[in-house]
């Protein structure tokens, strides 16, 4: 997927000349296509067969209730929409062709009632059962062991169902959506500031890429944009968010491979992120500072102790890493488990650092830049071995980035002159796309408003699109790697239920 | 391992002494919502909160903690009434007692001796058992924060397990989705006697903002009998630490009894 | 003694065809005939009276006798006292007429063997024992597999009667006498090719009985196959082997060049730890109990290596050390094997089933069957206070005293035989506890409605439970016993050095002053410790019960599912030893629907190195090599005419030639 990005007028021809139906304007760098619902899957096929990639399948209420199938194509956000009838029940599945939906439109089973008709694999997938677990190996040498929901350790809850002959893992079945809350409904009726509060809340891991995202969507939907001060700064606690999770990752790989003094090390760098952003900005995740408009708040420390606080902070960073990394009986442990290669990644659609770490090169920041990423310099981190050691190993390149990006952020807040950091938000009726590079991959907000409120919101989680992608990477590892792998993948299921 | 140790040594020693000693309020960090001024107050605070956690009744406005989020819209509309507080303490063994009004809290001292006397050394060790009903995951990312050598549970006799077998307390976070209510209960059914629940989180506390979606039950209380609430959006890792404490105070009193 | 030592033997001639006719009535004799003669041992290896039966000349080659020296009666002992309990259990049993017949029959073999005190009786008796192994090993023809266990251990056991008889045939040739104390005599005299030519023969001769490797083939086969409780007799038929590794090898051959000893310490190092391992891979019980045989037996080869080690660098005390630990090591396994035996029979009558992946929660519902069988895994898995552990005790002290060799290639090899027994006597633990857990302990994993115990008093069983589980608390008297019995192999009476301390209840590796183990008081503190431990616990604690679900993570799945499988215990060994066992498995899909999988199958291999690499091709070859001799008998007249023609001519040439 390395072909140039389009143009919004490219981007109509190249559609027009495609697929039949009407090309319509999108706020943002995105597009829709309108067609008629019984050919939504064949030009879903054909769309993905020329590179793109699922991002998710929703009902869409503006400008009218429809079926939008949404994609990443060449830096823009094509969105399949298929108005519905009332009547509307079904419509083909666009699983039949591609992997990467399935689970979201199991979802939207459960939750509208749309049939997706021809799903190869249609059951209920909110609400799930704990105890009815469907078998798959039929042998009487063979059992199942199941990791959850209740997890061994300070795990969020989901279900790993694993099949294994005593050591071997024979098949493994991930089962998500115990931890839904349903919080997708209550963005409804909310007005702009609450609904940054509730996006906070859905990840609470990954707030400020949540409230990026939202915000993104609505200020692009109504038309405005955040102040340079106000970017800026979203830069810089996005970034910052960034690295916690990041080390949140090596501090759980560390703990797996009982290294007590990595876990240690680790768990220090973490708090000392987490009390730089309590002192930034009163909460430990970032949370109350991003809004449609801006900031809410003023930051409480100066550029300069950010920055110093920064250079320290790499210096300690870093001489952990070296001594982690040097650490064979921790390294041994990660190289060559849970492999992916790059043609499963692209198959289902994986993003963010996993599908980084299997060579491919896709980052929301680059792809289709947003806020002040338009104007700052960065690598895209990548690694080609596609197993934990590359995604351990992105993830550091990461850091490096994310910290480069800081700088740079800092070092132009220094020198912008002005002190505005929030516009007022207009009370237009709308509908965007809006997304931001979260930690566990991209992520894409709908929002839908009117009057000065939230109609509707739809949100794709990178966790829920990579979660097939951990069943996937399971080839010839045994009950030992388990937990390596899955602490690699870095996901959160409270993201990804929802 | 001598460049670990080195380097470890290079550190010092970073860890609280809370609750033996003060530990200093982090100033600026939002641990809770005081209100500073409750009378005269008219019905239309009530909207202001997404969760419903403002009350206003005879003219008196009061702060449900356990239903607040954090999120701060109170105090953007009535700065006069509302405002952020660092004390982090929240956590109390009674839900009506995160309800405040404008109450004359406790100093710090007062909570913070007993505390310390229920951690004095050659006490018995209370086993923690986690588990997340339905939480955002931030509640996660403190609770285990209190292995980290800046708080360093294990000092005070707190150990996590990871069989609620040999668990005597258990730790809930999230406000127990519909799939997650039967291995919760199951989590209680087999942990033995004496036992407590300590609910963390305000989404445990009361639901939080999925409580009104009808997807979760609305807090641990409505599954459980919770011992200690501890409120917070996430709760900091000292809050949290309080409230553990006063759950272990809880166990140790049940089995003298 | 004699004439109770005549009246067993008549006993036993006469219950062949005693069962025959009443099978219960044979089985009886049989114990009967086995308790005396046992009883006859016993009083014989104590040195207390002799014992001899004459048979006369008629069996042609000289005079032939039955006899009851010290060393016989060790085995006469053992084989009698184990042969009895297990005809007990028979009798309680319903056996068929054959059945019963042939297992009177072989224990009248082995029990011959040990008294021969002629080869040609030794060698009849011998092939006897082949013989009714063979008949048993085919009488069940219905089951797959069984001809082929019965082939594979009669040709094995052929094989090992034609090498002895090769050397018996040697020693006769230089001393024109099969009596084996002439043999005796003349051995010192005989040259160095001659006796290391005898030894090899005999090794393999004997080897293919116990089960040395890489004779070891057929026994987990025969075991499989031979029916019911008659297993264990088979079981003790492997003592016959280990006799005359003791009689002929290192007593009458006088085994005492380094090479040999080490030889023998190898092999059974080796055998061990691939008995074990293999062991550790299946999932049927007898089986199982055949590949452990395997282990013992190797773990026995070691000890008596380090006798031979001994006694050729001019030891006498290391000599000591290495017989006694062999000798134990064989009692113990002779005992708990037969138990061990007993107890899978019972299972099987029981369950229905003799495979372990449908089992499990058994030892609720049968409770003899669970303690006895519990008692042979401890002991067979040297646990303390057990007979096991006493026997592994002492062969790993013989082992240790390595440093008192001058050789250095010795020295090496016995540091490298104890490290190899270490890892076996870990994995057998593993194996054990795989076997006595998916049996009895833990959910069941298929519906066992009608279980009970097999009915009958269980006499023999438990007698032989009781008699096993207290071997370990009596081994400083079976120590003083062996004393006496293998003084005329050592020379000396170790039990002087070996049983020490003030109580007499101090155990000791022949050398004075190395180390000590007291079983005895060990059978006394391990208990009284595990109830001191309760009784603080009662007292203390008071605790009260509450019965809650087993916790499986949250989720509430049929206990049965979530239960390690026979197969998925010793997974992770198969795993992480995957080039030893040629471990593959596959997954293949069962059924589709649209372009997921909705079902798998699983096929797991593990290849047995031995049977792929050494007899498959041996065997083809073999059988190659027969059809091309096939082309003699051509079928025509012409032919057999120029045969005898041939024959007629080199008679002719030859007659003068030897002649002159």
């Amino acid at each position: 997927m390395t072909s140039a990005p389009l143009s919004s007028d490219h981007a109509q021809r190249f559609l027009e000349g495609r697929f039949r139906g009407s090309i319509e304007a999108l706020p943002g760098a995105a597009t829709a296509l309108r067609l008629p619902l019984g050919t939504i899957d064949r030009a879903a096929s054909l769309l993905t067969d020329e590179g793109a990639r699922f991002v998710s399948v929703f009902v869409a209420e503006l400008p009218e209730r429809s079926l939008v199938a949404a994609f990443a194509f060449r830096g823009r956000i094509v969105a399949l929409r298929a108005p519905l009838k009332d009547d509307a029940a079904a419509y083909p599945a666009l699983s039949l062709h591609l992997d990467a939906a399935r689970l979201a439109e199991r979802e939207l089973h459960d939750r509208k009632g749309l049939t997706p008709l021809g799903h190869p694999d249609l059951e209920p997938a909110l609400h799930p059962d704990p105890d009815d677990v469907r078998l798959r190996v039929v042998d009487p040498e063979a059992f199942v062991i199941p990791y959850g929901p209740i997890r061994s350790g300070i795990f969020e809850a989901i279900q790993h169902v694993v099949e294994t002959g005593g050591e071997d893992i024979l098949q493994l079945e991930t089962r998500p959506y115990f931890k839904y809350r349903g919080l997708e409904s209550r963005f409804d009726g909310l007005v702009a500031e609450q609904g940054s509060a509730l996006a906070e809340r859905i990840a609470g891991i990954a707030s400020v890429a949540h409230a990026s995202a939202f915000s993104q969507a609505v200020e692009t939907a109504l038309g405005i944009e955040a102040p340079p001060r106000a970017q800026l700064w979203r830069v810089v606690h996005a970034e910052l968010e960034r690295v916690a999770n990041h080390l949140d990752v090596a501090m759980k790989l560390a703990e797996d491979a009982a290294l007590s003094v990595g876990v240690a090390r680790f768990g220090i760098l973490k708090e000392d992120v987490l009390r730089l952003r309590a002192r930034l900005c009163g909460s430990r995740f970032g949370r109350g500072v991003v809004v449609p408009g801006g900031l809410a708040s003023e930051p409480r420390l100066a550029v300069d102790d950010v920055q110093d606080w920064t250079a320290r902070f790499e210096r300690d960073l870093f001489s952990d890493r070296r001594l982690l990394l040097g650490t064979s009986s921790f390294t041994d442990r990660l190289i060559g488990s849970g492999r992916l290669d790059r043609e499963t990644v692209e198959r289902l659609g994986g993003v963010g650092p996993v599908a980084r770490a299997a060579g491919i090169s896709t980052d929301a920041r680059f792809e289709r830049p947003y806020g002040a990423y338009r104007r700052l310099g960065f690598d895209v981190v990548t690694a080609d071995d596609g197993d934990a050691m590359a995604r351990l190993d992105v993830r550091f390149g990461e850091i490096r980035e994310s910290l480069h990006l800081c700088r740079q952020a800092l070092d132009r807040l220094l020198d912008l002159g002005e002190t505005t950091t929030r516009v007022e938000v207009p009370a237009d009726e709308s509908a965007a796309f809006g997304w931001a590079e979260a930690p566990q991959g991209e992520l894409v907000y709908w929002v839908e408003l009117s009057g000065g409120r939230i109609q509707q919101a739809h949100i794709a989680s990178p966790s829920l699109h990579n979660w097939p992608l951990f069943v996937a990477s399971f080839q010839s590892d045994v009950l030992t790697d388990f937990s390596f792998i899955e602490h690699s993948f870095g996901l959160t299921p409270a993201g990804a239920d929802r | 391992m001598l460049a670990w140790i080195l380097r470890g040594l290079g550190k010092g020693v970073v860890t609280s002494r809370y609750p033996h000693r003060p530990e200093p309020e982090l100033e600026g960090f939002r641990a809770r919502i005081e209100v500073t001024n409750s009378e005269n107050a008219g019905a239309e605070l009530e909207a202001i909160c997404p969760t419903g956690a403002i009350r206003v009744e005879a003219g008196r406005v009061s702060l449900d903690r356990g239903a607040c989020i954090l999120c701060g819209a109170c105090i953007e509309v009535a700065p006069e009434r509302f405002r952020f507080s660092s004390a982090y303490e929240t956590a109390d063994r009674r839900r009506a007692g995160l309800v405040v009004g404008e109450v004359v809290e406790r100093t710090l001292e007062e909570v913070r001796l007993p505390l310390a006397a229920q951690a004095r050394p050659l006490r018995r060790s209370v086993h923690i058992r986690h588990v997340d009903a339905g939480s955002d995951g931030s509640e996660e990312w403190e609770i285990a924060a209190l292995t980290n050598p800046y708080y360093d549970m294990q000092r005070l006799g707190l150990y996590f397990t990871l069989s609620p077998r040999h668990a005597d307390v258990l730790l809930v976070t999230g406000g127990v989705t519909s799939a997650m209510r039967a291995p919760l209960e199951r989590a209680y059914e087999v942990m033995p006697e004496p036992k407590a629940v300590v609910a963390a989180g305000t989404d445990a506390c009361s639901g939080g903002l999925a409580a009104t979606g009808g997807e979760i039950a609305g807090g641990v209380d409505r599954v459980l009998p919770v011992d200690v609430y501890v409120p917070g959006s996430p709760p900091s890792p000292l809050a949290l630490l309080h409230g553990l404490l006063l759950a272990a105070g809880i166990v140790v009193e049940e089995a003298a009894a | 003694m004699s004439d109770v030592f005549e009246v067993g033997f008549l006993i036993l001639f006469a219950a062949v065809p005693a069962a025959l006719l009443r099978p219960r009535l044979g089985a009886a004799a049989v114990a009967v005939g086995l308790a005396l003669v046992g009883a006859v041992g016993i009083a014989t290896a104590g040195a207390w009276s002799h014992a001899s039966l004459s048979i006369g000349s008629w069996l042609g080659f000289g005079p032939a006798a039955l006899v009851s020296d010290q060393l016989a009666g060790i085995f006469f002992a053992v084989v009698g006292v184990a042969g009895a309990a297990v005809s007990l259990a028979l009798v309680e049993r319903r056996p068929g007429r054959v059945a019963t017949a042939l297992h009177a029959l072989l224990a009248l073999a082995v029990v011959t063997v040990i008294g021969a005190s002629q080869g040609f009786l030794f060698l009849l008796a011998w092939e006897v024992v082949t013989l009714s192994l063979y008949l048993l090993a085919g009488l069940n023809r219905e089951r797959p597999g069984t001809l082929l266990a019965a082939y594979f251990s009669g040709a094995m056991n052929k094989l090992g009667g034609g090498a002895l008889l090769a050397a018996f045939a040697l020693f006769y040739a230089h001393t024109g006498s099969f009596e084996l104390n002439a043999w005796a005599a003349a051995a010192p005299h005989l040259s160095s090719g001659t006796r290391s030519a005898v030894f090899v023969l005999l090794l393999i001769g004997f080897g293919t009985k116990v089960g040395l490797l890489p004779f070891q083939g057929p026994l987990p086969l025969g075991y499989a196959a031979t029916p019911g409780a008659i297993a264990a007799m088979a079981s003790l038929a492997l003592n016959a082997g280990f006799y005359g590794l003791w009689r002929v090898v290192y007593g009458v051959l006088g085994a005492d060049v380094l090479w040999q000893g080490e030889l023998v310490l190898m092999l059974g190092a080796v055998g061990g730890l691939v008995g074990i391992l293999y062991a550790i891979a299946q999932d049927e019980i007898k089986r199982f109990l055949g590949f452990s045989s395997v282990e013992h037996a190797g773990i026995v080869l070691l000890g008596f290596g380090v006798a031979i080690v001994g006694r050729a660098s001019g030891e006498p005390k290391l000599a000591a050390a290495g017989l006694l630990a062999a000798t134990l090591q064989l009692i113990m396994h002779a005992l708990g094997k037969a138990l061990a035996f007993l107890g899978a029979d019972r299972v099987d009558v029981s369950t229905g089933t003799d495979d372990l992946t449908p089992l499990g929660g058994v030892g609720r519902l049968l409770p003899r069957t669970a303690t006895g069988f519990g008692v042979a895994v401890a002991t067979l898995a040297a646990l303390p206070p057990f007979a096991g552990f006493v026997s592994e005790w002492f062969t790993f002290e013989a082992l240790l005293q390595a440093f008192r060799l001058d050789d250095t290639l010795a020295r090496l090899l016995l540091a490298l035989g104890a490290a190899l027994l270490a890892l076996t006597a870990g994995l057998a633990l593993l194996a054990f506890a795989k076997l006595y857990g998916t049996v009895f302990l833990g959910r069941g994993r298929s519906l066992l409605s009608r279980v009970h115990e097999p009915s009958g008093a269980a006499l023999g069983f438990l007698g032989l439970a009781l008699l096993t589980a207290s071997l370990g608390v009596l081994a400083p008297w079976e120590i003083r016993w062996l004393g006496h019995g293998l003084e005329g192999l050592l020379g000396f009476d170790l039990a002087g050095t070996t049983v020490t301390g003030g109580t007499r209840l101090v155990l000791g590796p022949v050398f004075e002053n190395f180390s000590v183990l007291a079983p005895t008081w060990l059978a006394v503190a391990l208990p009284a410790y595990a109830l001191a431990t309760l009784f603080l616990v009662w007292i203390l604690a008071r605790p009260r019960t509450r019965r809650a679900p087993a916790w499986t993570s949250g989720a509430q799945l049929a206990p049965a599912r979530v239960q390690y499988t026979p197969a998925a215990y010793s997974n992770p060994i198969r795993v992480v030893l995957r080039p030893a066992y040629g471990y593959r498995r596959d997954l293949q899909p069962l059924e589709t629907t649209g372009r997921s999988i909705e079902r798998y199958a699983l096929d797991t291999r593990v290849v047995p190195a031995f049977e792929h690499y050494l007899y498959l091709p041996i065997a083809s070859l073999a059988l190659r090599a027969s059809n091309q001799a096939r082309r003699l008998q051509s079928g025509r007249l012409s032919w057999y005419l120029l045969y005898t023609l041939v024959v007629l001519l080199i008679v002719l040439a030859l007659v003068p030639a030897l002649r002159s």
